[in-house]
């Protein structure tokens, strides 16, 4: 029998990495299974201003960091629980437009709308997350597609929210930007390992057995609809005090900042890093948020770099840069 | 054990070489950066404009005429003898992005900034150059709330939305026009011009608003809002968006089989909004604008200037910018230097500087005394001038 | 109303036509490409530098002539997907599925700022344009050049259809959709077939492309964003991976748009469509036509 040979991997194939665990580890491995490599992380960054301090790398950190915030978030409903949410904007909009809204309107330091953010985007995950999380996942990508675009242009139309222009003046939550680089540091620290704990916690082992195969979650009774509610509403909290910590860091917003490009973004963020691996999703984060500061000085070729760097790290390493070794046995 | 040591040593080392090659640019550096204002250096004018994202085809119309003008300024031995220097950033019409780009300006030590295009992604920088006392003379970006914000080194060179709209008004009224349709692009430079042209129709006597209706920028097929329109049987349709879209908008609504008239806002002044459209739906279609390189006797050459350096037209806010940068380089004059403060007590004290829109002189809320707002009319395939609006 | 109607359906072939490609590749990788939309920008650019290489023309030939460039470009466009399939695709597989998504995102903006860089960011207008003596149909205005531009689509859609549904390389097609592994265990191969799907796809993208940039005339940089995200929208309401269901949802969508528009003016219309589209999908989670199946992971 003369068999046609298919060439190259069919798909649906196991991916031709090598075996995890076997063989001696490289340096760099052992390296990235430190568990130090968080406080090392959290270091750089406290150290960094005493290296730059100019208004534009503070400006840029600041900004990464806030992008940390988001990616960690996304990753709970994407690493985690394997929802694929390409909306995620949605939430970001919502926690910067009700802390700006309230602190303008009412004259409040931001740290008082915090309840009000917080009141707001748990009920913007149940209102988004109740009649999407029942649909298979390619759906749901459409639907939180479609909530972060309505969420998007309502901004844009309504008065309350300053229309096109958005709302600005909106008080600091600090008095200059290098206390602000480290309140935002500080917070984005303590909501990344809040992740990293959720991950580990009983919900967690929850979410990535409803990843892993939905049916057999629910035969061994848990309820995958709650539980896959929880990851959507922690997702919702993460992105909406990002957004508190964004309108604090520009003292203006306007919807252009939420548009689908925000949303790819940080799902790429997580993507590159690692789904489900808080350090991978971390370094993905400031790699995604710091590298088009980088190429700026390209200027037309900046989105074209970008472009063909995502495809060249991606094709490399398609795992991630930093992907998960979950303790329970690799899929 | 040893794990830990290693990684506290390769941290140790990381932030040493961090801090090595900072130069004192950390927070222990001192602060030596931006404060050089010495004769030999060039001043250095920055300027912030979409370079990417969706308005990214309005950023070289400004840089290049902005460039053009230092090119001729320097020519010219420069300012008080030192050379002028134009450094661009990209803002992609975002505000997140524009503000890394006005602080990565500011550090990088500008003397005076001439860009800003979006208002929304202007907004958020005002305070970053309001901080380190830069003026800024704003060539394109003219929403009320850049006014409202009360800065003192905030200069707005673009008729604002109110000067532009009376303009309409005044024009529909006196061409007898009864049922105006307003037509915008959602975004807040178009729909503040349609709201407030709005608001002087509603006035008693004249025409009336007959529909207010917002479409979707970046789209190729208006036929469902141009349907809506024209159910309510306008007789005058003033678009105040952009060209791409507007010269979209004029074919689509002949085609729809549309007879009345047609206006554009200055947004939409532009040859290619010709081209679009097509010579045919094109002709007749008014314009309100300020004064513009193809209505100002004598800017021919500098059209033809800007043509054999670049190989393209100028655009939409070509002429503002090129201003802008005359106008900082007069100031600078006027102050005899850069110091921030000095520059904006010289640019309140300009009167009668000769600029594209006319002689300039800035209201006490620093914007454009005159709008200078005029109306043109497309014939021949041209803009040409219909009435000057005195 | 008809006028509505008309507009809806008309802008609907256009999504139809792009959703096509989104719903075939969906349907036999399981791949959002979201560098589709910019295949689509491509095949406009390709008409246009077709056409400038062709040089005037009177205004009698021009929709034979457009006819030849749509063909050449459908060639060149669907060349262009095959490529981009093999350079930032292939490799990747085996690997988690939404790498692949990553590596999309990255061609969508390589494909757009290359685009810019050798282009310009200035909108091109086409050089040869339909023009419109137009026609009353039940009280709709319609130009004859729409008429022949949606009958351009429904030809391409209808021989797509049968290409996929009656010819052997259509069966191989469904066969890898359905299992690849299978499929290559039968002697089919697998990679011909994806990329055969990708050249059909791009090029019907292209056809697309070229018919807007002859009929709207305007074509820039970023023009396969908002339709790439529409054509994505209009694949899942009819059902990704299913070719009626697609163009079903296309023309649907261009129906919601168009009376989204009308009822509650163009600021809300992507509101309406898309809270449409959430109801919808809650009422009937497979869309317009798509089969229900269990997920695999």
């Amino acid at each position: 029998m003369t068999a046609t040979v298919p060439q190259g991997t069919p798909p649906g194939a196991p991916s031709s990495a090598r075996p995890r665990g076997a063989g001696p580890r490289s340096i760099a491995s052992r390296l990235m299974d430190n568990r130090w490599a968080g406080l090392v992380g959290l270091a750089v960054a406290l150290l960094a201003p005493f290296v730059n301090a100019t208004p534009y790398a503070l400006s840029v950190m600041t900004s990464a960091a806030i992008f940390v915030m988001l990616a960690a978030g996304l990753n709970i409903v994407v690493g985690y629980c394997g929802l694929l949410d390409l909306g995620y904007a949605a939430f970001f909009a919502v926690g910067a437009y009700t802390s700006g809204v309230l602190s303008t309107r009412f004259d409040l330091p931001l740290v008082a709308t915090l309840p009000a953010v917080l009141v707001v985007t748990v009920l913007a995950g149940l209102i988004i997350g109740a009649p999407t999380l029942r649909l298979r996942s390619d759906y749901l990508a459409i639907v939180t597609l479609g909530f972060g675009e309505i969420i998007r242009v309502t901004a844009n139309n309504l008065d309350v929210t300053g229309g096109p222009s958005g709302i600005y003046g909106i008080p600091g939550l600090t008095g200059g930007p290098v206390s602000m680089y480290y309140v935002t540091v500080l917070v984005v620290a303590v909501a990344v390992v809040g992740a990293a704990r959720l991950g580990r916690s009983r919900l967690g082992r929850a979410w990535r057995f409803v990843r892993e195969d939905e049916d057999a979650a629910e035969a061994m009774g848990v309820h995958t609809y709650k539980i896959k509610m929880a990851a959507y509403v922690a997702g919702a909290i993460w992105g909406g005090l990002a957004g508190v910590l964004f309108a604090a860091h520009l003292s203006a917003i306007s919807p252009g900042s939420f548009t689908f490009l925000q949303s790819a973004l940080v799902l790429m963020a997580v993507v590159l890093g690692g789904m489900g691996s808080i350090r991978g999703v971390v370094v993905g984060a400031v790699i995604i948020s710091v590298l088009p500061e980088l190429l700026r000085d390209l200027a037309d070729y900046r989105f074209l770099a970008f472009g063909v760097l995502l495809i060249t790290v991606m094709l490399v390493r398609p795992q991630g840069l930093w992907p998960a070794r979950s303790r329970e046995v690799a899929q | 054990m040893r794990k830990l040591y290693g990684t506290a040593l390769a941290a140790v080392m990381a932030s040493a070489v961090l801090l090595t090659a900072g130069c004192g640019q950390g927070l222990l550096g001192g602060d030596d950066a931006g404060s050089g204002d010495k004769k030999d250096e060039p001043i250095v004018l920055g300027m912030l404009i979409p370079q990417s994202g969706s308005e990214a085809a309005i950023g070289p119309y400004m840089s290049n005429a902005a460039q053009l003008a230092v090119d001729e300024i320097n020519a010219k031995g420069g300012v008080l003898g030192r050379k002028l220097e134009l450094k661009t950033a990209d803002d992609a019409c975002d505000p997140q992005t524009a503000a890394a780009g006005a602080n990565k300006l500011v550090t990088a030590g500008i003397h005076v900034s001439i860009g800003g295009y979006c208002s929304g992604a202007t907004l958020p920088t005002l305070p970053i150059f309001a901080k380190t006392d830069i003026p800024m003379i704003i060539p394109a970006a003219n929403s009320q709330e850049l006014v409202d914000q009360k800065l003192k080194n905030v200069f707005l060179i673009n008729g604002t939305g109110s000067q532009q709209a009376g303009a309409a008004a005044a024009w529909m009224t006196k061409e007898g026009a009864t049922k105006v349709a307003l037509m915008h692009d959602n975004t807040s430079y178009s729909k503040d011009i349609a709201l407030r042209t709005q608001t002087l129709l509603d006035e008693p006597g004249g025409p009336e608003t007959a529909i207010l209706e917002a479409v979707t920028p970046k789209e190729s097929d208006y036929s469902a809002n141009i349907t809506k329109v024209l159910a309510k049987k306008p007789d005058y349709v003033y678009w105040t968006g952009y060209f791409q879209e507007g010269g979209l908008i004029a074919r689509q609504l002949r085609q729809a089989g549309y007879k009345g008239k047609i206006m554009v806002g200055d947004g939409s002044v532009s040859p290619k909004l010709i081209e679009i459209a097509g010579a045919e739906a094109a002709t007749g279609v008014y314009a309100t604008m300020t004064q513009t390189p193809d209505t100002l006797q004598g800017a021919e050459s500098w059209i033809a200037n800007y043509k054999q350096k670049f190989g393209a037209d100028p655009g939409p806010y070509s002429n503002q910018a090129y201003d802008a940068v005359r106008l900082a380089a007069e100031a600078v004059t006027k102050a005899g230097g850069t110091d921030g403060q000095k520059v904006i007590s010289a640019l309140e004290g300009i009167d009668g500087f000769s600029m594209f829109s006319g002689p300039l002189k800035f209201t006490p809320e620093h914007t454009l005394s005159t709008g200078g707002f005029q109306i043109l009319v497309v014939k021949d395939g041209k803009f040409v001038l219909q009435d000057a609006l005195q | 109303m008809s006028q509505l109607v008309w507009n809806g359906l008309f802008v609907g072939s256009f999504y139809a036509l792009v959703a096509l490609g989104y719903s075939m590749v969906y349907g036999i990788i399981k791949l959002l490409n979201f560098a589709h939309g910019d295949l689509y920008m491509l095949g406009a650019f390709i008409g246009f530098a077709v056409l400038g290489a062709a040089g005037g023309v009177s205004a009698a030939m021009a929709l034979p002539l457009l006819l030849a460039v749509l063909v050449l470009t459908m060639g060149v466009t669907g060349l262009a997907g095959v490529l981009l399939e093999r350079v930032a695709y292939r490799r990747l597989r085996g690997a988690p599925r939404l790498s692949l998504l990553i590596t999309a995102v990255g061609a969508s903006f390589a494909l757009e700022y290359g685009m810019r860089a050798a282009a310009g960011a200035d909108p091109r207008v086409y050089p040869v344009r339909l023009g419109g003596t137009s026609v009353e149909v039940l009280g709709a205005r319609i130009t004859l050049q729409q008429l022949a531009l949606v009958a351009v689509a429904v030809v391409l859609m209808l021989g797509l259809n049968l290409l996929v549904t009656r010819s052997r390389e259509g069966r191989a097609m469904r066969a890898v959709a359905l299992d690849p592994k299978a499929a290559a265990l039968m002697g089919i191969d697998v990679d011909a077939v994806i990329s055969r799907t990708f050249f059909l796809g791009s090029a019907l993208a292209g056809a697309a492309g070229v018919m807007a940039g002859a009929h709207y005339g305007k074509i820039d940089f970023m023009m396969g964003f908002l339709i790439g995200l529409k054509a994505f929208t209009a694949a899942v309401i009819g059902g990704i991976g299913n070719i009626p269901g697609t163009m079903l949802g296309g023309l649907l969508l261009g129906l919601l748009e168009s009376f989204g528009t009308f009822w509650l003016g163009g600021e809300w219309r992507d509101v309406f469509a898309f809270g449409v589209l959430i109801l919808f999908l809650t009422v009937r989670p497979t869309g317009l036509l798509g089969e229900r199946v269990t997920e695999r992971v």
